[in-house]
């Protein structure tokens, strides 16, 4: 069994009468880039913030590396990196400065500012002030104030919000590159496809509490359904065949692309009923099976 | 660790616009203050001469650079408070509204070293605005209107020789130091309560004049409550300026501020180290 990194023990916070996190328990252990998904409100930054001592928790306890975060605040945040929601920083100061002022905070040399500007891509802006940079940059800079200490542990915490779709998927990018260099990742996000094309394990939480948690491929699989699009032609043959197949529960067609609502088990045996059909299938991808399980599981319908 | 937190605050206080802003006054109203004095005193020289020549011999001028500074640190001393309260009440609250906590307390040091290098560095803002004050006011004024005796209005009329009005300025100065270092103590306590840097300059403030009408009102309840008051000790810095220097009434006074001083400082410690950092 791998070690457990960090450790959520029945952690609970209340704002006024409003419970953020209820009783919320789980596991993250080292190698897994740990997707921790809800919804807007759900908890997830509340849960975030006690890990890292911004929050104090009414009850439960947070273990990093096996010490409590309240008890020995210190030593168990070494080894951690975190941005946490919005990459905040001192605006009338330019990115090298920021850097600097948070590397003597952590204690590290200079030279691993120019490193982890280097690994987000901004070593070209390092002179310019925060104040001038994109929302996108800002992104970068948070991660890279993450990365400063070497950790072990990262949290990141919705780091694509605000990015456009090519600077989402170069963060994405850099997660999987700093997971295979060894590093545990916690990410949490309200986007299950960043969750589905990031993460090794998933827990999903709702109204503050734990809803499923486990492997991304396993809870998958658990799901019976799935929307599926398949581009087929011709057109008409293809329809007819989809429409009076058993296999499927509901078709659409829009464009030349049917969406089939269709089981996972059953979606070779469709595949080789069109083909022996001799229907062109030219792409079947399933595209929205996280979005329908944890629709179903926060108790949504589709 | 201390000493480099210290820094970076300091580089972070002076990274900062309206940190320059006292500095910028400063340098605007005190030439502007001096040249009004040395183009329009006419008046305040005769009631002073007026004043004296009953009982002394007046020979030469007695308005010079020091009585321009006495006179200066008399009606400023509402105002400098102001312009210490634009940094001391952003210090930590200004940090809150910003969301940089985020960065800065989930790193390895403790909440309470934060927020002491954060005082320290707010102290030692304080400090050089004050210095430069006394350069601007104290400074200027000697070069610009020259030196001589200081005469000092209180309950009677003291004249000071030139060689001992330089000394009794250097005590007035660290007395008038420490007095806005409460000043900056208080308005970093409410700044440490807060997420806006406005508050804390218009909690501070609220208090300070509240507190010297208190001091300077003479109502009989007032007069009792005075004594319990941490504005009553605010004028410690004039009592450098009697004959002789009543050490053992500074003393008091001094003691007294500093247990305000600590008292203040307790308060924002508890309420920083249970704050969450929810923006």
């Amino acid at each position: 069994m791998s070690e457990v990194i960090l450790s959520v023990k029945n952690l609970s916070k209340s704002f006024g009468k409003r419970k953020a996190v209820d009783g919320l328990s789980f596991d993250i252990k080292i190698g897994e880039i740990f997707g921790f998904l809800g919804p807007n409100g759900a908890g997830k930054s509340t849960a975030i913030r006690a890990m890292l001592s911004l929050i104090k928790p009414d009850s439960g306890d947070i273990e990093i590396f096996t010490k409590s975060v309240r008890k020995y605040h210190n030593s168990a945040l070494q080894g951690v990196g975190a941005l946490v929601e919005r990459p905040d920083f001192y605006e009338y100061l330019s990115a090298y400065k920021n850097l600097s002022l948070l590397a003597t905070m952590d204690n590290v040399s200079k030279t691993r500012i120019g490193e982890v500007l280097k690994i987000v891509g901004l070593a070209n802006r390092r002179e310019d002030k925060v104040k001038a940079f994109s929302q996108g940059m800002k992104q970068r800079l948070g991660i890279a104030q993450a990365l400063l200490s070497n950790p072990k542990l990262l949290i990141l915490d919705e780091p694509t919000n605000g990015l456009d779709p090519r600077g989402m998927k170069e963060v994405r990018g850099l997660i999987q590159k700093l997971a295979q260099e060894g590093i545990t990742i916690l990410l949490s996000s309200h986007l299950l496809h960043e969750v589905e094309q990031t993460c090794t394990t998933m827990a999903i939480i709702n109204l503050g509490k734990l809803i499923k948690i486990g492997s991304v491929h396993d809870l998958l699989n658990e799901s019976d359904t799935f929307i599926t699009e398949i581009k087929a032609k011709p057109l008409k043959k293809a329809w007819k065949l989809l429409k009076y197949s058993k296999l499927i529960s509901f078709v659409e067609e829009n464009n030349g692309i049917f969406k089939v609502k269709i089981a996972n088990k059953d979606l070779s045996k469709l595949t080789h009923d069109l083909i022996k059909a001799d229907i062109d299938v030219s792409a079947i991808i399933p595209r929205t099976s996280l979005e329908d399980y944890f629709l179903s599981l926060t108790g949504d319908s589709i | 660790m201390l000493i480099k937190l210290i820094g970076i605050e300091i580089i972070k206080i002076f990274g900062k616009k309206r940190s320059l802003l006292g500095f910028l006054a400063l340098a605007i109203l005190m030439p502007l203050i001096i040249w009004g004095f040395s183009k329009g005193a006419t008046g305040i020289e005769q009631d002073i001469v007026r004043q004296l020549e009953g009982s002394f011999i007046i020979v030469g001028s007695v308005f010079n650079g020091f009585l321009v500074t006495y006179i200066t640190m008399n009606f400023l001393w509402v105002h400098i408070p102001f312009l210490i309260m634009l940094v001391a009440g952003d210090v930590v609250a200004g940090e809150g509204a910003a969301g940089t906590f985020r960065i800065t307390l989930i790193r390895r040091i403790s909440r309470f070293q934060i927020l002491l290098a954060k005082l320290i560095a707010t102290y030692f803002y304080t400090i050089i605005l004050i210095t430069f004050f006394a350069i601007m006011s104290l400074g200027l004024g000697s070069l610009w209107l020259g030196i001589g005796d200081l005469v000092v209005f209180d309950e009677g009329i003291l004249i000071l020789p030139q060689e001992m009005a330089w000394v009794r300025f250097a005590l007035a100065f660290v007395f008038a130091t420490f007095v806005m270092l409460v000043v900056t103590t208080l308005c970093f306590m409410f700044s440490s309560m807060v997420n806006n840097g406005i508050g804390p300059i218009i909690g501070a403030m609220s208090i300070i004049i509240i507190g010297l009408a208190i001091a300077n009102i003479p109502i009989d309840i007032f007069e009792k409550i005075s004594p319990y008051i941490f504005t009553s000790y605010f004028d410690i810095w004039q009592k450098a300026f009697f004959d002789p220097v009543p050490w053992r009434d500074i003393g008091n006074d001094a003691i007294i501020l500093t247990i305000y001083m600590l008292v203040f400082i307790i308060i924002s410690t508890v309420q920083f180290i249970r704050k969450d950092i929810s923006t």
